[in-house]
């Protein structure tokens, strides 16, 4: 069941984040027990003073998987853009997941910074895979300013809330059916992640609710198996619901109930 | 024997202080200009930045049960350590607090269900209330819930660093300062801009994150800042248990409060970022609130050595011995470890041989 994803073919669609694990060995077998192809890292606190990739990168880079650089922490388009660069050459990759946080409290996306940030990535060449509210409107401006993905949250950062909005992210992939949509934050436990491919996202992204978890190894399988799980109800059609009840055996005697 | 050691930090001390102890003539190396905590030095030992908490059960949070072992028995051994040496090095053994803001309740019960479930039951954490808290530590308020922690201690790591230093010296240990060891081997060790090797019966190599590429070592970046604040009485460590921001308060004499400490995945040594200090400062300010009139009179980064699964190693080979690993835990686990690592060269009726057969540890650290 592969998909495509700017310009590469994957397997997994599991995006798996790399901080706050217990040590970098119980990563590295999370990612493994993940599947997951793609791994992302927040740079800014590395590389704000202009340090060297340290051994933890070369720590995570063992296992293989494609390191997606973000810019978690940043608050302003220039401070991004700036990180951005830094990654670029530091990693060298063109994809950067694009964070620009506009409250503390909810660390809720900055439209009109991650905009102006966007605007600035494209030119410059990057792959852009914009940190987003469910915000309709908000995503088609970033589809306007040269995404090619967008990457919608599901509930505020590390809060394990699940899929607040259904509604909303329903709405976007039937309004952008073309857009490849991963819902990033806020999944707790992997019956979110079901849900979210159930609703046709084409993968999700997640980092709290493994490496918070008591073995988040097993959760890192217990997800994999979630977003497999999805998917494939994503694709074989879920059935409609109704109240009545039928009997998976056929019975007779009864033909209409009035 | 004739030993040398390679690095004189916490374990390079310790061990040459507990080598030269049992008979053993030692030689220590380490790149650095003495024996005294070297102010604005770029890679100090990262011993003398820590805390010096002696906390096996608050570091349940991130540790194993081997940790806690090694914790609990170096608890047992400091007193008799610290009584052994000439300079006086403070050692309290008051406990330690859990606290929380109301608000952040959430994130605190997940902790403490944590240590319940990782730690035996007599010493799972203590809920206080609020009497009894302002009780033991009357300056702190702010904090709704607290848990204390009873037979946590301290000890203070720049006078235990200089008095094991002391310690070694008059027991006959020769150091080598601004000799700084590029390469080990059996019964070896060359140190920089030198072609020939010197010949020891064995070498210890305890070079921290010095001891790239010999071991996967990686430094992990920690912050930390000195408050002068006289007036303000605290009795034992303080640890503030938030959502984002995991900070401790440590009292040192002379008025000072240790506020630490950022974890940074990155072996950057420059200055403390102003983030680090914002969010240090106000967690330790929204717990003591009389913090607000104490002065910033240092700052400090170093470098934590870690391993990659984050958990101490021993490595025994003949003629040489390599510990390192000790990350976060350094204080709290050095003595059990150096106990563990001179075992093979104790007799088997020795008293640390039997008290190492009592670990449940060893062999995690082979």
């Amino acid at each position: 069941m592969s998909w495509d994803i700017a310009g590469r073919t994957l397997t997994s669609r599991f995006f798996l984040g790399t901080a706050n694990y217990p040590s970098p060995e119980v990563l590295q077998q999370a990612i493994v027990a993940s599947g997951a192809q793609v791994v992302t890292m927040g740079l800014k606190r590395q590389l704000a003073h202009g340090s060297q990739a340290s051994d933890f990168f070369s720590l995570i880079k063992a296992t293989g998987a494609q390191l997606l650089p973000n810019t978690a922490g940043c608050r302003t388009a220039r401070e991004a853009v700036t990180l951005a660069a830094m990654a670029r050459e530091l990693f060298d990759t063109h994809w950067i997941k694009l964070e620009v946080v506009g409250d503390e409290h909810t660390l809720q996306p900055d439209p009109f910074e991650l905009l102006s940030a966007t605007e600035q990535l494209v030119k410059d060449g990057f792959e852009v895979f914009p940190y987003c509210t469910d915000d309709l409107v908000t995503c088609r401006r970033l589809l306007d300013a040269g995404c090619n993905i967008l990457m919608p949250w599901g509930a505020p950062i590390g809060s394990g809330q699940g899929l607040i909005n259904p509604f909303a992210l329903r709405t976007l992939r039937s309004r952008l059916p073309e857009v490849p949509l991963i819902v990033d934050a806020g999944i707790g436990s992997p019956a979110d992640a079901v849900q979210a491919m159930e609703l046709g996202m084409d993968a999700v992204l997640l980092n709290s609710a493994v490496a918070h978890a008591v073995d988040p190894v097993m959760m890192a399988r217990a997800f994999r198996l979630g977003i497999e799980s999805g998917r494939l109800a994503y694709e074989a059609g879920v059935m409609a619901r109704q109240d009545m009840a039928v009997a998976s055996t056929p019975v007779t005697g009864q033909p209409f109930l009035l | 024997m004739h030993i040398g050691i390679a690095g004189a930090g916490l374990l390079g001390r310790l061990l040459a202080f507990e080598l030269a102890r049992a008979g053993h003539k030692v030689e220590v190396f380490d790149p650095a200009s003495g024996a005294e905590p070297q102010a604005g030095s770029p890679a100090r030992a990262a011993g003398w930045t820590a805390a010096g908490m002696l906390s096996p059960v608050a570091e349940l949070e991130r540790a194993g049960e081997e940790v806690f072992q090694l914790g609990l028995r170096s608890c047992a051994l400091w007193p008799g350590i610290v009584a052994a040496l000439a300079q006086p090095v403070a050692l309290t053994m008051n406990g330690s607090l859990l606290l929380a803001h109301r608000s952040d309740a959430g994130s605190a019960q997940r902790l403490i269900g944590l240590l319940q479930a990782k730690a035996a039951i007599h010493i799972h954490p203590q809920l206080l209330s609020r009497a009894e808290l302002a009780q033991l530590e009357p300056a702190v308020n702010g904090p709704a819930l607290a848990w204390l922690l009873p037979n946590e201690g301290l000890i203070n790591p720049i006078q235990a660093m200089q008095a094991l230093a002391a310690q070694a010296t008059a027991l006959g240990v020769h150091w080598h300062w601004q000799s700084a060891v590029n390469d080990l081997g059996n019964g070896a060790l060359t140190c920089a801009g030198q072609a020939r090797p010197r010949r020891f019966d064995h070498v210890f190599d305890v070079r921290g994150v010095g001891a790239k590429p010999a071991l996967p070592v990686r430094g992990v970046r920690g912050e930390i800042i000195w408050l002068h604040a006289p007036g303000v009485q605290l009795k034992r460590p303080l640890r503030l248990m938030h959502p984002r921001i995991s900070g401790y308060l440590v009292p040192r004499p002379d008025d000072i409060i240790v506020v630490g400490a950022s974890e940074i995945e990155s072996e950057d040594r420059s200055p403390i970022s102003l983030r680090s200090t914002v969010e240090l400062l106000t967690a330790a300010h929204s717990v003591i609130p009389e913090l607000a009139e104490a002065r910033m009179v240092h700052s400090e980064t170093n470098l934590r050595p870690a391993l990659p699964d984050n958990m101490p190693r021993i490595v025994n080979q003949p003629g040489i011995t390599r510990i390192n690993g000790l990350y976060r835990h350094g204080w709290l686990i050095a003595p059990a470890l150096v106990e563990r690592a001179l075992l093979p060269m104790a007799g088997p009726d020795s008293e640390p041989a039997q008290a190492v057969n009592a670990m449940t540890a060893s062999e995690v650290l082979s």
